[in-house]
């Protein structure tokens, strides 16, 4: 474990510029260039502020704001599985011919979404002062729920990614159930719109804790719900494992499969 | 493993499986809808080998061979099934060029992403960044993104951060054909400059010529085993002889097939009175006159096994059959062979007059054969005359460039022909 741990440190500069080129290649070439990772997610928060209380006819106070909280944190998780799951296959001419720890694909993926939540924050932020919520000091909380999040995304996107090698089916259904979870999740609309029964069965879902906790201490100022939430990091510290074993267990025949 | 080994292999196989249908989705693997069978393929049988610090290892055999397959296994890109492998030193391997290039960046921001999956940190690419643009000859181009680039500049722009990184070990698996001549001149120096530092090198390479002018050490490997090792001239040397020897064997079963796949021609052969069909040969009036009173219905060179073919290896004997057929009966015949360059030079031209044969009264239809003890051409294509003339030299029968044919020579001098020589420093 220490040695692989090293090889990935010994690395350190490959996957910076993987992540440094996969996000300014997004926006290459465009005008409007690195603004774009802003514009993106603020016509998000227009269009859904708009749409979803028309349609749901809720009552949540600043919902622009109940929605955007929780969906960037998603956005991170989806768009994470989904790169992770193809990573190893989309970097199938470097795997076949190049020697490097092959958890830096991955990783880099996991990397790069991260970056682009953490500028999403910039959004967040302004937006929560110009909707005058009082923000509290509960907001330092944020890196160790963000640290949660990252360990469960890592953890899944190993297991996917060292899967999708031998099984494409994955990708598909990697789209599918996180298409379904969207709305399984309190994302759009509070927990509280499902029966007490199905809620609490949802509830075992580990993003429900951690999306839950991301609205307590940004728009609500209160601490996370810590007993929910360390069930979330105990759920993810598995799956991190696994998917260290699985990833492992299956990497040696990578360049052959592909 | 002593002090001075850089890479040892110890008794390592490695065997692909070549699946006959591989199920790749659910669907199919639930039911079955393709064959889970595969068979497999041995790249590598109990491979042994010690490469000492600063050797310079070239790797060589045909396709196939597994010589890439080593070198992966060294890098540790694969892993072996059986055997252990011992890397001593940090490695460097060119077995691709240009990885993790992005088109829309530049030369400059290209060359820290490549730098860096070789693993060099972004301090050591600062410090080599003036070292490897000059080596790449980029000048100002460097500040372009690379998608605008000529496939030439994109390999020299691969290539000089490849070869600037500073390895202990180093893999080359035949990526050394870039750029021109001067370029390919700077790579070897380059090279030459590794071996000075004491740099243990790895090469594959299909260029003998280059394997042999840098390498202290030739592998020779088929089937996945080593076949021979040692000196790089020995070595290649026995390996190029086997190649031409493969190569006769291969176009020589080519050849075979063909016949048998024409039926005619065997019909033709048996009797040549009785054949309803009159033979034409393939040939264009350019390249063919006489009256035809006496006519060439074939004429095939034989090598020393019997079989006819059109390639023979230099050394062997040889005859050349003219199968010929009397339509009116003349005073005397003179047959002619005559051995041309691919260019349509004449090496050599002899007929049954020259050789003080005459020939007055011959069957209505025969063979004559020319039998070469030993034919010394170089490597090459080669075109052959056939001719029956009358005695006063009126054409019979004249076909220029009647064959192609090709002689496989281990002799490497250059020219048209072998001579028996020594050289003696008196």
């Amino acid at each position: 474990m220490f040695k692989e741990l090293k090889a990935i440190f010994n690395y350190r500069e490959m996957l910076v510029s993987i992540v440094r080129r996969d996000l300014r290649s997004r926006y290459k070439g465009s005008i409007l260039g690195f603004l774009w990772t802003f514009v993106n997610p603020l016509m998000q928060l227009i269009v859904y502020s708009i749409v979803f209380p028309y349609i749901l006819k809720m009552d949540q106070e600043n919902y622009p704001m109940f929605l955007f909280i929780a969906l960037l944190p998603w956005i991170f998780f989806v768009s994470s599985l989904q790169g992770t799951t193809t990573s190893i296959v989309a970097g199938g001419n470097l795997v076949k011919k190049i020697y490097f720890p092959r958890i830096i694909l991955p990783l880099a993926v996991v990397c790069t979404n991260l970056m682009n939540y953490i500028y999403g924050l910039v959004i967040i932020f302004s937006a929560l002062l110009l909707t005058g919520v009082d923000l509290t000091l509960n907001v330092f909380w944020l890196p160790l729920i963000l640290l949660i999040e990252l360990i469960f995304i890592l953890g899944l996107g190993l297991i996917f990614s060292a899967l999708y090698v031998k099984f494409r089916d994955l990708e598909h259904i990697v789209g599918n159930v996180t298409f379904i979870l969207l709305y399984l999740t309190p994302i759009v609309f509070p927990i509280t719109i499902f029966p007490e029964k199905m809620a609490e069965v949802l509830g075992y879902n580990p993003m429900v804790p951690i999306i839950n906790s991301f609205r307590d201490i940004l728009l609500n100022g209160k601490q996370p719900e810590w007993g929910s939430l360390s069930y979330s990091m105990i759920v993810g510290v598995c799956v991190m494992v696994v998917g260290v074993i699985v990833f492992k267990k299956c990497e040696k025949t990578f360049a052959e499969e592909l | 493993m002593g002090d001075q080994t850089a890479i040892s292999i110890k008794n390592v196989s490695k065997a692909f499986k070549i699946y006959m249908d591989k199920p790749l989705t659910l669907k199919e693997k639930v039911l079955k809808l393709r064959s889970n069978e595969y068979s497999n393929f041995f790249a590598l049988k109990d491979v042994n080998l010690d490469i000492k610090k600063g050797e310079t290892i070239g790797l060589i055999g045909h396709n196939g061979c597994g010589k890439s397959t080593l070198l992966k296994l060294i890098t540790s890109i694969l892993y072996p099934d059986s055997g252990e492998i011992n890397v001593v030193g940090r490695i460097s391997s060119l077995i691709e060029l240009g990885a993790g290039f992005h088109p829309d960046f530049t030369g400059r921001e290209n060359i820290y992403i490549n730098a860096s999956i070789f693993g060099m940190s972004k301090k050591e690419v600062d410090q080599k960044i003036d070292e490897i643009i000059r080596f790449s000859e980029l000048g100002e181009f460097i500040e372009n993104p690379v998608r605008t680039y000529s496939s030439g500049m994109y390999m020299r722009l691969a290539f000089s951060v490849a070869i600037n990184v500073n390895p202990e070990i180093l893999l080359i698996d035949e990526i050394l054909s870039v750029g021109d001549v001067n370029f390919q001149k700077k790579c070897y120096d380059k090279l030459e400059g590794f071996k000075l530092n004491g740099a243990t090198i790895v090469i594959v390479a299909h260029d003998l010529g280059t394997i042999e002018k840098i390498c202290d050490r030739v592998i020779w490997m088929d089937k996945g085993e080593i076949v021979a090792q040692g000196e790089a001239d020995r070595i290649i040397d026995l390996y190029t002889q086997h190649m031409n020897k493969q190569f006769i064997e291969q176009r020589q079963q080519e050849i075979s097939i063909e016949k048998t796949a024409d039926p005619v021609r065997i019909e033709d052969n048996s009797e040549v009175g009785n054949s309803a069909v009159k033979k034409t040969l393939d040939i264009s009036d350019d390249n063919r006159w006489g009256s035809r009173e006496v006519e060439i219905t074939e004429a095939r060179l034989v090598n020393p096994k019997g079989v006819t073919t059109n390639i023979l290896s230099a050394g062997e004997t040889v005859v050349i059959e003219i199968d010929y057929k009397v339509n009116s009966p003349q005073k005397e015949y003179i047959f002619g062979v005559g051995f041309y360059t691919a260019e349509k030079v004449l090496i050599y031209g002899n007929n049954t007059q020259i050789g003080k044969m005459k020939l007055q009264k011959i069957n209505n239809s025969g063979t004559v054969k020319f039998k070469v003890s030993q034919c010394n051409f170089l490597s090459g294509n080669y075109k052959l005359n056939v001719a029956i003339v009358d005695g006063d030299h009126r054409a019979l029968d004249f076909i220029k460039f009647y064959m192609d044919f090709t002689i496989v020579s281990n002799d490497k001098a250059v020219g048209i022909t072998s001579i028996d020589h020594n050289w003696e420093l008196v």
